[in-house]
């Protein structure tokens, strides 16, 4: 926050204190502190509670508040579930022509394997919805839903691999280090909460845990960005938040004395040295503690009606599910965090597309339409953006051998994938650009990753050549020196 | 507390103070350069490939040319002046910066360029890129302020100080000033003993000596080590995909070693860089090179060999230039960079130098060669016993699986057998051995078959633990990754964009950045450099900036700033440094003492400068919230690892063995089984292995010890600190066991070495910040205590968990209830600001 008005916060909080010395509650003070922390901060236009973020942000008036990012781990093959193309089924077997392959490259799971034939869907797709979208008989429920989403199935991306292309979707660089998209838009917004953290990260993984990719903390770390802004890991068993239970034996009433005490004796001490870093930690101690009270009736689903429950399907009660986690995401946007990461790993078929797929889709499908549903009948879904999707494609033509069904896989597939947006400021039920007849390479209103990144930022009032950060002598930014805004994704 | 807008705040603070203090000219290094680098030379600057009309800013004879009539810049004609006529053309197609650019100038920026040009327009080169000149020490005239100076430090800090109306605060009271230089020197506070013997200690070098005793000590080496560690991006996992372990401890010894025996910086330096070329080199040498074997190595599947060892090289040639030159060395991977003086050719000059050592990118395990062999007799004879027990259980799953599988006992089914199995993992299981089969694919199996064939799914499970066994076992025969040199050179060209595919014509060789090359003498005599010949130029007189970027980093570690801020980029881009003259000085000591860290050390802690009280009023907690000035002593958050081993250290838990293997203390269950899918699982250690110092504590670089916050991600090589506070690192001091533990192991020590209420509370306070609580204090505490008292006394099982927190034994008679009410009573002095925090 601004040093200047931090001041003068402190000093009317000494006097404050100097007045009532301890005849209050000092938890009443304590919260107090907390509070006029920030009060600076709400005469600001980007927040009026929670936590402040850049004075000058957002730069245009947002169409959403918040985002929610369903992100499909290992690539969901797009020419299976929402990318038809019947050439596919007319040549299966055949080689894909040399003029659309074009001498790309794939990983070196291909290695050796010369061939590249055709392999036709493996599901059955149809239309739906007014707004006649395709969708694969393996996501009923999400094609239930199809007019409220907004399809963009002209993606394509840099990398071939699964770090360095989430890490590229997610930071703008495929190499670690630089801050993820919820580290930016949390630096720049600030938080809606003050009671939970602003950027929150929820995994699962498929459960028969057919394929071993790991969730690397760079996928929402901060950077250069100051650790703050680094997304908080909602663990999937025990304390979702680290060391948040109070030690065995220590009541929160308990804590609630030792905090009251704490703060005041570290108000003596801020008397002495004047050092404003202390009037901040008493309010963090505070806000700790309402953290503690805040995350265990977050992850308490016993208001949560039956139907409700039904709709996210019978994985919702397991802490770690991915129904869980969709559950808690609209929990959390109700709460006022402003970036939800759910991730999902399971989605790598090589060599068993013809097994895991369904297994996949059955996991992920009712419960990310019934967030669609969720958010949209409590009038939450006009300010949350929601976005669904992997970190590249999966390749048209086959992996394995043909005659070997049982082994029908697809490898990594940058050039041409899907993804799909629902809610605040998108236009619903559209399909947005396309790819070749093999749905191979994005060949209309290709979308690649730095403009789907410009278009998120856009949506919550964030010109993204604007928010930059200098560190090491350049001013950085999620989209580096790319990247253009999608306008017609625009409802 | 947001630090980013304080910076930017305060920077123009700085900027500001110099106009006052020199108001007749403007500074064209603090001033000018920032402005014309940060809006002009995106394209205007060193990149040639990208620079727009051939016009080129930062160098001299692109901003004083003349081309067809048109001067760029003329001394002392703002209005003859191109570049002024430009910054202000009302026309929005011709004025520059172009008006969609996202750096436009300000009014101020504008009429500082104007006045510049009518002073006459002095240019000179970017400071960093010039060798420091030892500066004069100039003489302090205030006369209260020339008496608090104890060494040339101070005289820079004060001089500065009075040029702003500032005097320097006074001394720190002793106890607060040992603790202080206690923690910076050997990260643990002073004990009683030492407390009292520096207070009852009258002669006049009493702090002087308190000093030396800590540089001697060896906790000196074990403190430091970890800024080390940080800057050389040491874990002990290869992270990515698998996170393989590696043994790269020896090297982490190696540091803590050097340190103590005050090996000098650039000696220190050249081992590290290059100790195996050295002539006759030792073990110990050729050990120091694993410095460049720290970086992550990206086994996944599927991955190219090439890209991976291109990556590893990337990673080195960046590191070495942020460490040693202070440079921003990856924007030239692709392109030339931006602001500073540095070509895409320079940076292949130095990915040439790395580029001729035997790594091949290939590998998944964390023993990538080439490798240091230090195993032990005893690791070779576990491996062996290993091996032997899962031999005799890859016996019993074979006697199992030859009727299950209907194949012959002792071999696998043949490839097309086994594809008669249902499913992908039976065909594996089938037709691969037993003793052959992997973690991840057992993990996979006991699942699949607990299902259908729970007696299987046993067998294979003691195969899985055997397995396992073994590849501890083979994962702790100590072999350290190091560096080496092929005899036949690789050639080395420029790759397109950094994409290790793309390689261009343009061929490369190890060579100085082109910018020092005119002072580099016979570094820039044209022969091809190794890496040993890097290093030399590195640590040498010619290479202006190793002596800054390490004294630098060494003030950042005490004050909490650098002189340089951006410790990591002393480049055009970076912020100045807030006392450029003093910068120099220590640069030029540091390098006249023969590069003696100890003696740098010393010479910082003894200034009055670094003994100034950290007290600070209102005024000058806005005017210099950062404390940039220094009119005051430092004043911050302890890191969160040194926070650990305090809490260790007062309650008298803390085991200071030396060295050897990680150690793995309380950690949350489930965190690495979380991030791994299962596949790694953390064996809490017990004993004594729970209480040694938190560098020794095991870092999984994908999942790191979930006890620190704020530190650095050791991913990438990482030179800045960070200081942030948030409601999460509450929770840690609150609730992490180790703290806890530690604090009712505390009060089993007030409770045994005081006696009374008072006493105990004092001894308690004490301890943890080194003065006695004030009365108001104590009363607090005392009515804390009470409270506790009734309250524990009313649930005598809380008091119980409680008072047992932790594996470490407790007094069978000692009352749980009295035992639980000082065990928060000590958890709350545990979790003082004050105690948090270097006062």
């Amino acid at each position: 926050m601004n040093p200047l008005d931090h001041g003068q916060a402190l000093y009317t909080r000494r006097q404050f204190f100097g007045k009532s010395a301890l005849g209050l509650g000092t938890a009443a003070l304590a919260s107090l502190i907390g509070k006029e922390a920030w009060a600076a901060a709400s005469a600001m236009p980007s927040m009026r509670h929670g936590v402040p973020g850049l004075p000058d942000l957002p730069h245009f008036a947002p169409k959403a508040k918040r985002v929610i990012y369903l992100f499909q781990n290992g690539a969901p093959s797009h020419v299976d579930l929402f990318d038809y193309k019947p050439k596919l089924r007319q040549m299966h077997g055949q080689q894909i022509p040399e003029a659309v392959l074009g001498g790309k490259r794939f990983s070196t799971m291909l290695d050796g394997q010369t061939a590249r034939p055709v392999l036709g869907e493996i599901t059955h797709f149809a239309q739906h919805g007014k707004s006649r979208a395709w969708v694969s008989d393996f996501l009923p429920q999400t094609a239930g839903i199809v007019d409220d989403l907004c399809f963009v199935k002209s993606m394509y991306t840099e990398a071939v691999n699964h770090a360095p292309a989430i890490t590229f979707l997610l930071t703008g660089s495929e190499m670690p280090g630089r801050p993820s998209m919820g580290s930016w838009l949390t630096y720049g917004l600030g938080s809606e909460t003050e009671e939970l953290p602003a950027f929150v990260v929820m995994t699962s993984r498929d459960k028969e845990a057919s394929c071993g990719q790991i969730f690397y903390d760079f996928y929402w770390g901060s950077g250069f960005l100051p650790t703050k802004y680094q997304g908080v890991n909602f663990r999937g068993s025990g304390d979702p938040v680290l060391y948040l239970s109070n030690p065995e034996g220590m009541s929160r009433a308990v804590r609630r004395g030792l905090l009251d005490d704490l703060a005041q004796l570290n108000e003596i001490n801020q008397q002495d040295f004047g050092d404003p870093e202390i009037a901040t930690r008493i309010a963090q101690y505070e806000m700790a503690y309402k953290m503690q009270a805040s995350v265990p009736e977050l992850t308490d689903f016993s208001q949560e009606s039956e139907a409700t429950l039904a709709m996210y399907g019978p994985e919702v009660r397991r802490q770690g599910s991915y129904a869980y986690n969709c559950l808690m995401a609209r929990r959390l946007a109700e709460r006022g965090v402003r970036f939800i990461q759910v991730m999902h790993a399971g989605w790598d078929q090589h060599r068993n597309l013809n097994t895991q797929l369904k297994i996949q889709c059955d996991d992920t499908d009712a419960p990310s339409a019934a967030l669609i549903r969720d958010l949209k009948q409590r009038g939450l879904l006009e300010d949350t953006l929601v976005i669904w999707g992997g970190e590249f494609g999966r390749t048209p033509f086959l992996q394995g051998k043909i005659e070997d069904t049982k082994q029908w896989g697809r490898d990594h597939h940058p050039y041409g994938f899907t993804v799909w947006m629902a809610g605040a400021g998108v236009k619903p039920g559209l399909c947005y650009g396309s790819t070749d007849e093999f749905g191979f390479n994005a060949v209309d209103k290709k979308v690649h990753v730095h403009d789907l990144q410009a278009t998120i930022l856009h949506l919550m009032g964030v010109d993204h050549e604007r928010l930059t950060y200098k560190f090491q002598g350049r001013h950085f930014r999620l989209t580096d020196v790319h990247g253009n805004v999608v306008r017609d994704l625009f409802a | 507390m947001c630090p980013v807008w304080s910076s930017s705040r305060f920077a123009f603070a700085l900027a500001l103070g110099v106009v006052a203090s020199r108001a007749e000219t403007v500074d064209f290094k603090r001033q000018i350069l920032p402005i014309l680098s940060d809006a002009c030379f995106r394209c205007h600057g060193p990149d040639g490939e990208k620079r727009k009309a051939k016009l080129r800013l930062d160098e001299h004879d692109g901003l004083f040319r003349t081309v067809d009539g048109l001067t760029v810049v003329a001394p002392g004609q703002p209005t003859e002046s191109e570049l002024i006529f430009r910054i202000t053309d009302a026309d929005p197609e011709e004025v520059m910066p172009p008006s969609d650019s996202t750096r436009q100038l300000t009014k101020t920026e504008i009429e500082l360029l104007r006045t510049w040009v009518k002073e006459g327009a002095h240019w000179e080169r970017h400071w960093a890129y010039v060798a420091p000149q030892r500066p004069e020490v100039p003489a302090v005239t205030e006369a209260a302020a020339r008496k608090r100076v104890h060494n040339p430090i101070d005289a820079f800090v004060f001089t500065r100080l009075a040029k702003e109306g500032l005097t320097p605060a006074p001394e720190a009271d002793p106890a607060t000033l040992l603790r202080r230089v206690s923690l910076d020197l050997t990260g643990l506070p002073p004990t009683p003993a030492e407390l009292d013997a520096f207070l009852a200690d009258e002669k006049p070098d009493a702090y002087e000596r308190a000093v030396d005793r800590l540089i001697a000590s060896p906790r000196y080496g074990e403190r430091w080590a970890w800024d080390w560690l940080d800057v050389a991006r040491y874990a002990d996992t290869s992270g990515y995909q698998g996170d393989p372990d590696r043994t790269m401890w020896p090297w982490r010894d190696w540091v803590v070693n050097a340190l103590n025996a005050n090996l000098p910086y650039d000696q220190f330096s050249l081992e590290q860089l290059a100790g195996d070329l050295l002539p006759g080199a030792t073990t110990e040498q050729k050990l120091a090179t694993a410095f460049h074997r720290n970086n992550m190595f990206n086994g996944e599947g599927g991955r190219i060999d090439e890209e991976t060892r291109v990556e590893n090289i990337f990673d080195r040639v960046e590191s070495t230039a942020t460490v040693w030159m202070g440079a921003t060395f990856t924007c030239a991977r692709c392109h030339d960079h931006k602001y500073d003086p540095f070509t895409q050719r320079d940076y292949y000059s130095l990915f040439d130098v790395f580029n001729q050592m035997s790594e091949t990118g290939r590998g998944g395990n964390g023993q990538i060669p080439p490798v240091l062999d230090l195993s032990t007799a005893a690791e070779k004879a576990a491996v062996a016993e290993a091996q032997a027990r899962l031999g005799a259980t890859a016996k019993e799953v074979d006697d199992f699986e030859w009727k299950k599988f209907a194949r012959a006992p002792g071999k696998p089914l043949t490839e097309s057998d086994a594809d008669k199995l249902p499913g992908n993992l039976p065909r594996y299981i089938a037709r691969t051995e037993p003793r052959k089969r992997t973690v991840d694919t057992l993990l996979e199996a006991v699942r699949y078959f607990q299902a259908n064939d729970p007696a299987y799914a046993a067998v294979l499970e003691k195969l899985l633990s055997a397995v396992r066994v073994k590849d501890e076992a083979a994962g702790r025969v100590t072999r350290v990754m190091v560096m080496d040199q092929i005899k036949q050179p690789r050639e080395t060209v420029v790759l397109a964009k950094g994409n290790y595919e793309a390689k261009t014509e343009t061929k490369a060789w190890g060579a100085v950045p082109a910018i020092f090359r005119p002072a580099a003498g016979a570094f820039a005599a044209g022969e091809r450099l190794n890496r040993l010949d890097l290093a030399k130029w590195l640590v040498s007189p010619s290479n202006p900036l190793a002596a800054r970027t390490a004294v630098n980093r060494a003030w950042q570690s005490f004050f909490g700033t650098g002189i340089v801020k951006t410790a990591e980029d002393f480049g055009v881009q970076g912020e100045p440094p807030s006392h450029p003259e003093l910068l120099d000085w220590l640069a030029t000591e540091f390098v006249g003492s023969g590069w003696d860290v100890k003696a740098l050390h010393r010479l910082i802690v003894t200034s009055s400068t670094y003994r100034q009280s950290s007290r600070v009023s209102p005024e000058m907690a806005e005017r210099d919230p950062s404390n940039r000035l220094l009119a005051r002593g430092p004043r911050h958050r302890l890191p969160s690892w040194m926070l650990r081993d305090q809490a260790l250290a007062v309650s008298g838990l803390l085991v200071e063995q030396r060295g050897g293997p990680a150690v793995k203390p309380y950690q949350p269950a489930g965190i690495w089984e979380e991030a791994t899918f299962g596949k790694k699982t953390y064996q809490q250690d017990h004993g004594e292995a729970l209480y040694r110092r938190s560098l020794y504590v095991f870092w999984r670089r994908i999942v790191g010890p979930t006890t620190f916050f704020d530190a650095g991600v050791r991913q990438v090589c990482s030179v800045k600190l960070a200081h942030t506070n948030t409601p999460l690192h509450a929770l840690v001091t609150l609730n992490d066991p180790a703290f806890v533990e530690a604090a009712r192991v505390m009060a089993q020590r007030v409770i045994a070495e005081s006696s009374g209420d008072d006493a105990r509370i004092e001894q308690a306070f004490r301890l943890a910040t080194a003065r006695a609580p004030t009365r108001e204090e104590k009363g607090i505490l005392r009515g804390r205590l009470k409270k506790l008292r009734v309250e524990y006394a009313a649930e005598p099982a809380a008091a119980k968990a409680l008072a047992a927190t932790g594996e470490a034994v407790r007094p069978a008679d000692l009352d749980p209830i009295e035992h639980a009410a000082w065990a928060g009573v000590c958890l709350l002095i545990l979790n003082l600001d004050e105690t948090l925090s270097k006062q």
